[in-house]
């Protein structure tokens, strides 16, 4: 059992109305919604939380990217898995720093990104784990400018050049529609002979198809309600690897969850609850369906699937007004105690089968001593119940190795 | 797709092309001198004023690969604009429409216009309605407002007044078995976002360097309240083209061809005739 603490990190200084107001991507007017100081701060919030994750005892760091956007100013979240991989070196602490990574239907320079990851993974030691997304349509389409049905085959050229960019020993050369490079030999490559790769995803099965020929790990987000929209996808996930041939090492399989500890439950739901709320209100709940989905970027049979059975999108359509418990009944957020928290994880992992967790610990205005408050009773209290639930629910006893795991300089 | 009271297509013409890769379906209806007619990034939608058209002229309308209902992904075998235009003059070659008048709406209009600008003997006549494939700084393309916009805001984003331009309600009415409703919003959005690969972000390319080569007597028409499209850039293809013709409806958007049915019709079919 893994368990890495997981950050964006938002503008936390939007007013109480925004999501009334704003869109939170692609339009949200910067000079009129951001203080300098404050922006400033919110960066150097995200790293102090981000080394005290490290610092008392999480299994890793995770971050994930977005342009443009109020909720997640993260438009190359390499650069700071860059600053935390040499403070957390300098301190001795060895996280697994995992980017969940660089969207590849949206990058025009994917050879930049092998070559950051690359970077990364020599200043840590071998520590990085790798991710890439295909990418949410507003961030490729809207941002980038990149057509939305061209999505995907850039996302499959983008990480065919990665792969081949990361281990091939001679210099290549690579003619794609959207990259041509006539030598290809970059300096310098990973720590680690194979960089593991865990691939964010809602579920569309010719991902999921994809993941598990690539032999990764799939990630899945638990935002839109892990039972509501997660279980189908699950089985869905466990279904197809079993009908590929691949094994059911619960490793295969990590799990986005949202999650806040207090002393006691009502503490908890009291001092995080609003934070929560507005945290999921100007996020998702601050884009339109478009934000979403372009005409294009889904294939012509998601489209009809989607608008036959929403319910791979669970509670989006809600987000612009969804209150605080209703995300906890939902499990968008699981908040509580340790014992309440902690329960509540373990219960998903043992009937998904999940072998890491990425526990998302602050989100819209939640201030830093909350965050570290949190952080600190996930890492004294929940992760030894999850651990000790590992060897219960039997996985231990199955013998499974976490074969996506940083390997080091070994 | 067509709506009520419409005449539509009477039938089709497959022409197989690019080495055998791709089946283009043209939808062909009425008599006379040909006539091609190239449809904008919502598909081709038969409407009145092509009907009108086939009055006089057999109206040929290509189907841009990957719009045509059951063959979706003959997208993916375009890799650029400019295999588009190859693969439109291959079809017109292939039905022998050489010398054709060219009738484009919005992309087909950039089409019509670029064809006839690669292939200056391909067209006798051009009339671009409303067509895209310029760019001004102050008259932004509003293609990426169309797309990022809520289905709710198409009436009012392609239409000046939507509730009385002819046959716009029926254009948004949706099919009446409600069990249909997923495949027809999966068509309607596929086809969109296959004409998304030649619009997106705003399509430019470099036409405005290559309308001095278009020989084709042409006549170029507008909505002056085009949202899509700006009117502005009537101007532009006016000055661009040798001997064009211009000519701007007032209280007129992106389809003036539904919102200026008989305005238009009259005066395309003055313009081929002469």
């Amino acid at each position: 059992m893994k368990v890495l603490a997981f950050q964006q990190l938002p503008y936390r200084y939007l007013p109480d109305d925004f999501a009334a107001h704003n869109r939170s991507v692609v339009t949200p007017s910067y000079f009129d919604l951001v203080e300098p100081a404050k922006m400033h701060e919110a960066h150097i919030n995200f790293l102090d939380e981000m080394m005290h994750a490290a610092r008392v005892g999480f299994d890793g760091l995770g971050v994930t990217e977005h342009s443009q956007a109020a909720y997640d100013v993260l438009p190359n979240p390499n650069l700071e898995l860059a600053a935390l991989a040499y403070a957390t070196q300098a301190e001795g602490l060895t996280p697994a720093l995992a980017c969940v990574g660089r969207s590849l239907g949206k990058t025009k320079e994917p050879l930049r990104v092998a070559e950051e990851f690359s970077v990364i993974d020599q200043i840590s030691g071998g520590r990085m784990i790798a991710g890439f997304p295909i990418s949410l349509s507003y961030d490729s389409n809207q941002n980038q400018g990149i057509p939305p049905i061209e999505t995907r085959p850039r996302f499959a050229e983008n990480i065919a050049l990665i792969d081949r960019a990361l281990t091939e020993p001679k210099p290549f050369a690579f003619n794609g529609k959207f990259n041509k490079h006539p030598y290809v030999n970059i300096w310098p490559r990973p720590a680690q002979k194979k960089l593991p790769v865990w691939a964010p995803a809602v579920g569309n099965p010719v991902t999921l198809r994809g993941i598990l020929e690539r032999d990764q790990v799939f990630l899945y987000p638990g935002w839109f309600g892990p039972r509501q929209a997660g279980s189908a996808v699950f089985k869905r996930y466990w279904d197809m690897a079993a009908e590929m041939g691949r094994d059911a090492n619960p490793y295969r399989l990590a799990f986005l969850q949202t999650v806040a500890v207090g002393e006691t439950d009502e503490e908890a739901h009291r001092d995080y609850g609003p934070h929560l709320q507005n945290g999921f209100r100007n996020a998702f709940g601050a884009m339109t369906m478009q934000d979403l989905g372009l005409a294009g970027y889904h294939d012509i049979k998601g489209v009809e699937a989607i608008a036959r059975n929403p319910v791979d999108f669970g509670l989006v359509p809600k987000m612009k007004t969804i209150t605080y418990s209703e995300l906890v009944d939902a499990q968008c957020c699981i908040v509580g105690s340790v014992e309440t928290v902690a329960q509540q994880l373990i219960d998903l992992v043992k009937d998904f089968r999940i072998g890491s967790l990425l526990l998302m610990t602050q989100m819209g205005s939640m201030p830093t001593p909350l965050v570290k408050k949190s952080m600190s009773l996930i890492a004294e209290g929940v992760i030894p119940r999850l651990r000790q639930a590992w060897k219960d629910n039997g996985f231990e006893a199955e013998g499974w190795k976490h074969e996506w795991w940083p390997t080091g300089l070994s | 797709m067509s709506g009520d009271g419409i005449k539509g297509p009477q039938r089709d013409e497959i022409v197989d092309a690019w080495g055998g890769e791709i089946k283009v379906r043209v939808r062909v209806a009425g008599e006379g001198p040909p006539l091609v007619y190239f449809h904008p990034a919502a598909g081709l939608y038969w409407d009145r004023f092509l009907d009108a058209l086939a009055e006089d002229y057999t109206v040929y309308a290509p189907e841009m690969p990957g719009t045509t209902p059951g063959d979706p992904y003959a997208i993916y075998k375009l890799d650029s604009y400019y295999d588009l235009l190859l693969i439109y003059e291959e079809v017109l070659r292939k039905l022998g429409l050489t010398g054709a008048a060219a009738v484009g709406q919005s992309m087909g209009g950039m089409v019509a216009c670029d064809l006839a600008a690669f292939y200056p003997d391909l067209f006798a006549k051009l009339v671009p309605l409303g067509p895209c494939g310029l760019w001004r700084d102050d008259a932004p393309s509003g293609i990426p407002d169309l797309y990022t916009s809520a289905p709710q805001a198409m009436p009012g984003f392609l239409f000046h007044d939507f509730r009385t331009a002819p046959g716009a309600m029926e254009m948004f009415t949706p099919p009446p078995n409600p069990e249909m409703m997923p495949a027809f919003i999966a068509q309607v959005t596929w086809q969109q976002g296959v004409a998304g690969k030649f619009l997106w972000p705003f399509p430019d390319y470099g036409l405005r360097k290559r309308l001095h080569r278009i020989a084709a007597k042409t006549l170029i028409l507008w909505g002056e309240n085009d949202r899509v499209t700006p009117a502005a850039h009537a101007e532009d293809f006016h000055k661009g083209i040798p001997g064009s013709q211009v000519k701007v409806y007032s209280a007129c958007g992106h389809i003036l061809q539904m919102e200026k049915l008989h305005e238009a019709t009259h005066d395309v079919k003055f313009f081929l005739k002469a």
